[in-house]
């Protein structure tokens, strides 16, 4: 019963999703951060999908650009209803954690469904204008289709609050035409202090 | 019926019988023997058409980076296999799959998954030998084309149901829970067949209850979880102390016989590490600290199995964790041979703590060991600010 509410509950997801365009230039998103675009992006908008916004270049599930625009202590970083098989793991953001907790917060999640990821780079970095940030880079087999994907992330913590991009594209093709432009809004970010 | 649920049937799941840790029912059983070697059942066949289907879903599962193509490993899986299966040797492939998850299936054509989840939570090679042994059960059984002509009939029974409403939904139900129960006899037939298996084959047969109690410690650690809600099944599986008492007749019927202890953990010590660093990663921390806690008291001199528990508790941070995981972080560092990572974990929970002369310290020391790891210009710079 509770699979088939699950499937109810997917299907009403699937029916209700729609996807809007993010257009050139500046764009606020959230309360707190901005990001200035050189060219646009699709948005995917659908009740229960998490607390990240979805960007993709090529839909999903090719490409797919999370940003974390706040996410406060103790939320968790992806939605419940989003588990993939198996028991929800505990993704929940802590505002104490180090970026390598961050990251194996990430992990957690792109590993739920029984995907492979390996960790390649963890540096710090800017983000947002913060000095206190960190980059990282991963790459990923995707369960489902045995897909090899390369990742990278930026993030960095805010009064207490989750600021985060996470980009995900097949290795060979679309990670690397659109990896630059990740670096382009990543390097744009700035996060406002209140 | 879609080609999931059609590949699902196709592979009966070993998962499927943790609730059916039902033994079997009666203390022999003479009259069974190893069927003769199965032909290639006719392509317009529903059998035939199930083996077409399993056949490309194994072309898939030989290609998968998921694979473990390691010749040693693979020989003595399939070793074993050709110890418990007999003439029936010729016909099964077995491939070990990377994936964290307790599990092994077997498909009507003969393919045989076994996944690394599975392999790190046995303790030898004869409870390796009661899953394979239960597995070739289902296949000697052919329970998986019994279950798809089952599930063809329910399928139409539900859909016939479904059309009236609410009345239709308990009709489906009914159709369902049949379903279960009809699974639930196969896992005892196969049970039956896997002790024959293992029991002939010189293995002691005691250790097959235990694979299934090791998994139930597990997974009754969750918190505010039952069993009944890991899996469905689990709900009608047979009280523990009927279990009991079935294993006991068992045990009598098929005593002695040998564990091999050794050859396991010598044949799994290279990828140790490498399953113990996915069970970490499944972050379902009350599952893996007991399950380390059982490796632990089994294997109190291996270092890594003490850096597993010490990295799950610092993940958690409850309470006591963060102590007691400094505690194993130490204590797999003085056997020796721990992984570099211990320094780290070390480090970490020192620096959460401003205790920074050993932050620094036992930092320094996990790039020394680690001088090309991912996260070395991060762990730099932990160190580089805790100077400030």
């Amino acid at each position: 019963m509770k699979r088939l509410l699950i499937i109810l509950l997917m299907g009403g997801l699937v029916s209700c999703a729609s996807v809007g365009k993010v257009e050139t230039g500046e764009n606020t998103l959230g309360e707190r951060m901005t990001v200035n675009l050189d060219g646009a992006w699709n948005q995917i908008k659908a009740p229960g999908l998490g607390p990240a916004q979805i960007w993709t270049m090529e839909g999903l599930p090719i490409d797919q650009l999370l940003i974390y625009t706040g996410l406060k202590d103790g939320e968790a970083i992806t939605s419940k209803n989003s588990a993939s098989g198996g028991k929800m793991k505990n993704l929940d953001f802590r505002a104490s954690m180090t970026p390598d907790e961050i990251v194996s917060l990430f992990e957690g999640m792109l590993t739920r469904d029984g995907s492979s990821f390996k960790l390649l780079k963890l540096e710090p970095a800017n983000f947002g204008g913060l000095k206190k940030g960190f980059h990282f880079e991963f790459s990923l087999i995707r369960k489902v289709d045995n897909t090899q994907l390369l990742g990278m992330g930026y993030g960095a913590v805010s009064q207490g609050e989750l600021f985060a991009m996470l980009y995900q594209a097949p290795r060979l093709s679309f990670f690397p035409r659109y990896r630059g432009k990740v670096e382009q809004i990543a390097l744009s970010a700035r996060i406002k202090q209140i | 019926m879609n080609r999931r649920r059609f590949l699902s049937m196709g592979c009966v799941c070993c998962l499927n019988l943790i609730p059916g840790i039902s033994l079997a029912q009666s203390d022999s059983w003479p009259d069974w023997q190893i069927p003769p070697r199965f032909a290639r059942p006719d392509l317009s066949s529903d059998e035939g058409g199930l083996w077409a289907l399993m056949d490309r879903e194994e072309k898939r599962v030989r290609q998968s980076p998921f694979c473990i193509r390691d010749p040693q490993l693979h020989d003595y899986v399939l070793d074993i296999i050709c110890r418990l299966g007999g003439d029936h040797c010729p016909d099964i492939r077995a491939y070990v799959m990377h994936n964290p998850i307790f599990n092994a299936m077997m498909a009507p054509n003969g393919m045989m998954q076994v996944w690394t989840g599975l392999m790190l939570r046995i303790d030898n090679e004869a409870q390796l030998a009661a899953v394979l042994g239960h597995e070739l059960g289902h296949y000697f059984s052919r329970h998986s084309i019994d279950q798809l002509r089952d599930a063809e009939s329910r399928s139409a029974f539900a859909q016939f149901f479904g059309i009236f409403g609410l009345v239709g939904a308990v009709g489906q139900i009914a159709a369902i829970a049949g379903a279960f129960a009809h699974s639930r006899e196969h896992e005892r037939v196969a049970d039956r067949i896997g002790l024959e298996l293992m029991s002939k084959a010189g293995y002691d047969p005691a250790e097959a209850a235990k694979v299934w109690e090791n998994l139930l410690v597990e997974l009754k650690a969750s918190p505010n979880e039952d069993p009944t809600r890991e899996n469905p099944m689990f709900a009608t599986h047979p009280p523990a102390d009927e279990r009991r008492e079935t294993l006991a007749r068992l045990v009598e019927a098929h005593p002695g016989g040998v564990t091999n202890e050794a050859t396991w953990l010598d044949k799994m010590a290279p990828y140790r590490r490498e399953w113990l660093d996915d069970e970490i990663k499944r972050s379902q921390h009350e599952q893996s600290i007991a399950l380390l806690n059982r490796l632990i008291s089994r294997s109190p001199s291996q270092p890594d199995y003490l850096f597993a528990r010490a990295e799950v508790r610092r993940l958690r941070s409850n309470d006591t964790d963060l102590d007691q995981a400094i505690n194993d972080y130490k204590s797999a560092i003085s056997l020796g041979n721990a992984p570099p990572e211990s320094y780290r974990g070390l480090g970490m929970i020192y620096m959460a703590r401003k205790q920074t002369e050993e932050a620094r310290t036992n930092l320094g020391h996990y790039l020394d060991l680690s001088p090309a790891s991912p996260d070395g210009l991060m762990i730099k710079s932990y160190i580089e600010e805790m100077k400030i």
